[in-house]
């Protein structure tokens, strides 16, 4: 039994990062329609930008690094969408090509990190964490700091796009670019704005990835962009709330099946509960009409 | 013979294998629109079970794996095309008749990696992360070869066997299932509406291209007598994406520049540099680097790839071709086929409705 | 044709039907795009669809091609039930589509855009490609043959090694009819086949309909020009709001009050002012 809360504590931080970067992932694929397979190096070159900022040069407290990287994180994505997907984009109708642009970026960048940072493993620069007694769970500080942002996050951006003009222009944009457009929306300042937040929940989950698992390659990116796939098709593509609760459920199963049958397999825990939902119910559990 | 050589049949080889890799994604892709980011992981199926079938009993050997027949050189390596073959049909039985390109294409990479996953940690499977080794050497024993002679030996061999593919690739692309592929692709509503089974089509099409994959696979085993996870990352699938691409989509000649010049000149060719002294692998980075930018600037500017795909002009399919329809369309009625500027009522609505 | 059989008040009609359906309903996101449509195409005439913007027509055609699934109702070919059939398969019973916005195959040629079209193509089968390459070369040439005359009767036959996605709108419009023609259709469904051409080319297509009717197509299209449906259309169905409002020939619906409340009149005299 105490294994299994222990895993049910790694389960939500688990879910609490997969949630930051899958809410990131799904309102720029809302707005754009295609995915981004550069994602997590999205979230990876964040986590460098935190790394920087707190290990090398400024040697900045933790939390204030993770704020400003990720922010530099949203530019950087702001800068990517103008200099090469959106006209990528918009000169070529089918989705074949700038789907290939972003698995290209995704290569481009990875290497990159590589050859900044060298394959070598890093950590942050942050004291020992005291660990907490949370009811039957057994957290570190920093877990619950994780979990914290997360749930601050997912309301944050559940304020956004129910009550601001932004958040509403946004799911106009998702239902129907065009008709978004006709309607006197600026799409392409919206489009923007949408990869800044994209970016920079990049870099926040990126880094918070990089703080629960205590280390940081240019790597680690990639290979949780694979769970995080799994979190949205689960969830439904293109939903913000299925993202949310694709998280949870394939947080909670990678780890509670981590500690019962082996840590090794968790990515396949994932995957099989992404195949059964693709059998069972093929556009998520939370899809939006017309995007499947 | 001198080292230079054994470079130059080991460029050979990997020119002649990525040709046959980019032939069976170029079907999957270039001619049926199906974005396969999994190929690299059939590549790798066809590797394992062709390396599985040829290694003796893993009893002795120091490694584990599964099968262990030593079988002769040909078998080995078909049976590998059609345990790539097996996997596709899984895979499309699961994803392909219910997702469109980009879920399908997230799905494949994830697919891709728990593959990946699979082999790297169940170690009786394949022997884990080392991968398998010692693989015999075709008709090393009955030739008398050694691993000199091999390599321009076995280069010769793949080479063979790409032509052989080749050929029969350029009797799938031009036939009339070929046609039905490429209709698939540029719209698979019409396709449809037209009475082709697009799904069916679409299993055809990932047959050929996984069978495609395997052998490539397969050869590379053979070749090189061992494989192991490193060889076939995610990005792996990439090099094979850009090979077709910068060779032109949908032609079959295409894919031997883009191999010339994507694998053998920008892959392989700098692995055989020497390391920048204190920066281990920055040569390797360097060059994923460059592919990647070449990728995205042939797309740009010349996303028809260095040989474009052809259209299969009325003339080459030797029928008469003298209906001297000319008299019947006078000038003035080329003129009256342009369209006209009147918009009818209802075609602003029903074009944003058709726009789901 | 002046012995058209008339339809009574139940809708039913005493000559068979070569497609018909019943109660069809669709619904996208909550809103009713079709909502009870019903209706019969006689066999072997001209049928005209027509209503008011946002009466549901496209959708129906899709629903009946099977482009688009329905969320009620039924649909018949013949005596076949073919609700929700796949569109291949309905395809595959002889039924034709063309598109409202043309959809070229644009990367191949208008050539090889018609020749896409033969149904049950034995150069379809991987096995006969690989092994049986005579058959599927004769296949091919008969195929070849005929697509080349089918473009030469539409006009595109000088196009015929042009890219199809090159081709000027109304060129489309003509390769789109011409490709479903070369599947040899029983019943062909016209997604407005003379929107945004010029009135020559109105001329012609309404020429290349009425003879395809004199082969003994069925025909079902679209129309929004009331000229073009009393010049060449044997049959009208008035759908409005989702529901077949009226049914019959142009002349008695002129007649009928509520149809000309809810369509013909806002069209007359849209098309009386142009």
């Amino acid at each position: 039994m105490q294994i299994f809360w222990q895993s049910v504590g790694f389960g939500f931080v688990t879910a609490s990062v997969l949630a930051i970067s899958a809410v990131g992932l799904s309102l720029q694929f809302g707005i754009t329609n295609y995915i981004n397979f550069a994602y997590g190096d999205f979230m990876a070159l964040g986590a460098f930008f935190t790394y920087v900022l707190n290990s090398e040069v400024f040697h900045l407290n933790i939390w204030i690094a993770l704020v400003v990287g990720s922010l530099a994180m949203g530019v950087f994505a702001v800068l990517i969408n103008h200099v090469i997907f959106s006209p990528f984009a918009r000169r070529f109708k089918k989705t074949f090509y700038v789907l290939i642009v972003t698995f290209g970026l995704s290569l481009i960048l990875l290497n990159l990190e590589y050859s900044i940072w060298g394959a070598d493993v890093r950590f942050f620069q942050m004291p020992l964490a005291k660990v907490m007694h949370i009811g039957p769970l057994l957290l570190t500080r920093y877990q619950l700091i994780v979990m914290a942002i997360a749930v601050a996050l997912m309301l944050g951006v559940h304020a956004m796009l129910k009550t601001t003009r932004l958040g509403k222009s946004m799911r106009a944009m998702a239902d129907n670019t065009t008709l978004a457009m006709t309607s006197g929306i600026d799409t392409r300042a919206i489009t923007t704005i949408t990869w800044f937040l994209s970016g920079t929940l990049a870099g926040v989950s990126g880094t918070v990835l990089g703080i629960t698992e205590g280390n940081l390659t240019p790597a680690s990116g990639e290979l949780f962009l694979f769970v995080i796939f799994a979190a949205v098709i689960v969830g439904g593509v293109g939903s913000i709330y299925g993202a949310m609760a694709g998280a949870l459920l394939i947080g909670l199963a990678t780890e509670i099946s981590a500690a019962f049958i082996n840590p090794a397999y968790k990515l396949d825990t994932a995957f099989v509960i992404l195949i059964c939902t693709l059998l069972l119910r093929p556009s998520g559990l939370f899809a939006r009409p017309g995007k499947a | 013979m001198s080292g230079i050589w054994y470079y130059i049949f080991t460029l050979v080889f990997f020119l002649f294998d990525y040709f046959i890799l980019a032939m069976g994604l170029n079907i999957q892709y270039g001619e049926t629109g199906i974005l396969n980011f999994a190929y690299i992981g059939f590549v790798a199926i066809g590797a394992y079970v062709t390396g599985a079938f040829s290694l003796p009993n893993s009893v002795g050997t120091g490694q584990q794996y599964i099968l262990g027949l030593s079988l002769p050189f040909p078998l080995g390596l078909i049976l590998g095309g059609l345990a790539a073959c097996l996997f596709a049909v899984i895979v499309a039985l699961i994803s392909l008749r219910r997702l469109r390109t980009d879920y399908l294409a997230m799905v494949l990479i994830s697919l891709s990696l728990v593959l990946y996953d699979v082999c790297n940690n169940y170690v009786p499977l394949f022997n884990g992360a080392d991968g398998l080794y010692n693989v015999p050497e075709p008709f090393a024993g009955v030739l008398h070869l050694t691993t000199n002679s091999f390599i321009p030996f076995f280069a010769g061999v793949t080479g063979a066997i790409a032509v052989v593919m080749w050929l029969v690739m350029g009797r799938v692309t031009r036939s009339p299932l070929g046609r039905t592929l490429r209709a698939i692709r540029d719209d698979d509503v019409v396709a449809a509406a037209l009475g082709k089974d697009v799904f069916r089509n679409q299993l055809k099409s990932m047959l050929i291209g996984s069978f495609y994959a395997g052998i490539g696979g397969g050869l590379i085993m053979e070749f090189s007598g061992s494989f192991n996870p490193t060889a076939w990352l995610p990005g792996e699938t990439f090099v094979v994406f850009a090979v077709i691409i910068v060779g032109g989509v949908g032609n079959n000649i295409g894919m031997l520049m883009g191999s010339l010049v994507v694998e053998t000149l920008l892959v392989h060719l700098p692995a055989f540099l020497p390391d920048i002294p204190g920066h281990p692998g920055l040569i390797e980075y360097f060059d994923a680097v460059i592919i990647g930018v070449l990728l995205m600037v042939m797309l740009w500017f010349r996303p028809q790839g260095i040989v474009p795909e052809r259209l299969r002009r009325a003339a080459t399919f030797g029928v008469r071709d003298d209906l001297g329809a000319e008299a019947n369309l006078p000038p003035d009625e080329l003129s009256a086929l342009a369209p006209s500027p009147v918009v009818q009522p209802g075609t602003l609505q029903a074009r944003s409705a058709t726009n789901e | 044709m002046s012995e058209l059989p008339l339809l009574g008040p139940l809708g039913v009609l005493e000559s068979s039907a070569a497609l018909r359906c019943e109660a069809i309903t669709k619904a996208f996101q909550g809103v009713h795009a079709v909502n009870g449509a019903a209706f019969e195409v006689p066999e072997g005439q001209i049928t005209a669809l027509i209503g008011p913007n946002g009466a549901g027509k496209t959708t129906v055609v899709n629903i009946l091609s099977g482009s688009m699934t329905c969320d009620a109702g039924r649909e018949f070919i013949g005596s076949t039930e073919v609700t929700n059939w796949p569109s291949h398969k309905i395809a595959r019973l002889g039924l034709m589509r063309t598109f409202q916005l043309s959809r070229e195959l644009g990367g191949l040629t208008v050539l090889e855009n018609l020749l896409v079209a033969p149904a049950h193509q034995a150069g379809d089968s991987l096995f006969n490609v690989l092994f049986r390459p005579g058959r599927v070369r004769r296949e091919e040439r008969d195929n070849v043959e005929r697509a080349l005359h089918t473009l030469d009767t539409y006009g595109l036959y000088p196009l015929r090694d042009s890219r199809a996605s090159d081709l000027s709108g109304g060129q489309k419009k003509l390769l789109e009819i011409s490709r479903a023609v070369m599947a040899s259709p029983r019943i062909l469904l016209l997604d407005e086949p003379m929107a945004g051409v010029n009135p020559a080319l109105i001329d012609r297509i309404g020429n290349h309909i009425r003879d395809l009717r004199a082969s003994g197509v069925t025909v079902l299209m679209i129309e929004h020009n009331l000229n073009v449906v009393e010049k060449i259309c044997d049959h009208v169905i008035v759908l409005a709001e989702g529901r077949t409002l009226a049914t019959g020939r142009l002349s008695e619906l002129r007649q009928n009050t509520e149809v000309v409340k809810a369509y013909l009149g806002e069209v007359i005299d849209a098309s009386t002012s142009r």
